[in-house]
């Protein structure tokens, strides 16, 4: 029986804004599946502010 | 009064503190003194075949950790769990009889109630990688056969779960070699995160995994922070003694923070509770220290090498108005937890002391 859950795994780039970080890293997740473990893996400061790498597992149904 | 304190060190990553067989344990053991209430993750407290238990120290799997800190469930102090055993079909039986052997001796030898076992109805397939980052990261084939597994374990009475999975191996790997010498990454740590967290976050009840694979050739070049993994045939004692005192996950939409409940042993522990985070400086990109940092929980951040260096100031988290203290050991840490519980400024700890304008 093949599975119907699959786990994938997905690296994604996010510019930070101002406010809160935490939501607008759920929203950016949220775009490629159900976030099972992420981590912001780097951070880098550029003009336009912080840039985040982050590394994730993420449920597809 | 105790001060509720989280104190993460994220797996596979290789930090020095804690990146190899439960060797930030001494570190958490001193946290739990200071703090009166120490919640962490297996990841700090599994030494395979080491282990140890403290009543301060609650042992949160790191899925339920972030659910907790982000204010989405509270911790439900017990006196025991019955913790289930799941065991990956890809387990060859000499190997999985090593591992009911312990179940066995956890029961004889320390009074733990443990049971029942029940075995994937297909082999999880566990695979490993590492991240652009360097971090850790794996993944399985078979993500429906350990749901249906843990299902088939929550119904027959089992209030937490052990899953122990078949992991691959190759003994002449350089990661594997670097590690065993005190250096890199445990490679095998993502993929035992995917697997509890997958777990923990479908039942609902704590959940905790232990990887089954061949003993190694004797190192006499062994580093004494990898050692713990290489005394046994195992690695799940650490995980069974873990269980079978960790808290209730409880959903905040069916709890009254604060109130007790029928077979606890103590009020609820919340969110609002914490009283500070003690985390790497370098990995504050995790969702419990944000939770945290964002409603204005103290972060301590150690001096604790690793292969991230996501700092404070590359997130803006000082601009955003965190506080942040910065300290360059766990003891220093642990002086900081003190002086929070103690209702002591850390700042007035510290020189130079500006003025006030």
């Amino acid at each position: 029986m093949a599975s119907a859950l699959r786990l994938e795994s997905v690296a994604l780039t996010l510019l930070r804004e101002p406010g809160p970080l935490l939501p607008q890293i759920r929203t950016a997740l949220a775009a490629e599946g159900e976030p099972l473990r992420w981590a912001i893996t780097a951070a880098e400061i550029t003009a336009q502010g912080p840039q985040l790498r982050i590394e994730a597992m993420v449920i597809r149904r | 009064m105790p001060l509720p304190t989280l104190m993460v060190v994220p797996t596979g990553i290789g930090c020095s503190v804690g990146g190899f067989a439960g060797d930030a344990l001494p570190s958490a053991r001193l946290l739990a003194a200071a703090s009166g209430c120490l919640i962490t993750h297996p990841n700090v407290m599994n030494g395979a075949a080491l282990y140890w238990s403290d009543a301060r120290i609650h042992y949160v799997e790191g899925s339920a950790l972030d659910r907790f800190a982000s204010g989405d469930l509270a911790l439900r102090p017990v006196r025991g769990q019955r913790v289930g055993v799941l065991l990956d079909a890809g387990i060859e039986s000499d190997l999985r009889l090593r591992h009911l052997q312990v179940v066995d001796g956890c029961r004889a030898t320390l009074g733990l109630e443990l049971g029942p076992v029940v075995t994937t109805d297909a082999p999880l397939g566990v695979s490993l990688r590492q991240g652009e980052s360097g971090a850790s990261w794996g993944s399985l084939e078979r993500p429906d056969a350990l749901l249906r597994a843990g299902e088939q374990l929550r119904a027959a009475g089992a209030t937490a779960i052990a899953v122990v999975a078949r992991f691959p191996e190759d003994p002449e790997s350089e990661a594997l070699a670097a590690y065993r010498g005190g250096s890199g990454v445990d490679v095998l740590a993502g993929a035992e995160a995917v697997i509890s967290h997958l777990l923990c976050a479908h039942l609902g009840i704590p959940c905790a995994h232990a990887p089954a694979l061949s003993p190694l050739e004797l190192n006499p070049d062994l580093d004494p922070r990898a050692a713990g993994e290489e005394l046994g045939t195992t690695f799940l004692p650490c995980v069974l003694v873990g269980l079978s005192r960790a808290p209730d996950l409880v959903p905040l939409s069916s709890a009254a923070p604060g109130h007790g409940f029928p077979g606890s042993v103590g009020p609820l522990l919340t969110a609002d509770q914490i009283g500070a985070v003690v985390v790497p400086s370098g990995v504050l990109g995790g969702e419990a220290v944000l939770a945290c940092a964002e409603r204005g929980v103290p972060v301590i951040a150690v001096q604790n090498p690793s292969v991230l260096a996501v700092t404070a100031e590359a997130l803006g988290l000082i601009e955003a108005g965190a506080t942040v203290i910065e300290a360059s050991s766990y003891a220093e840490a642990a002086g900081f937890v003190l002086a929070l519980r103690e209702g002591i400024s850390p700042a007035a700890l510290q020189r130079p002391l500006p003025q006030l304008r």
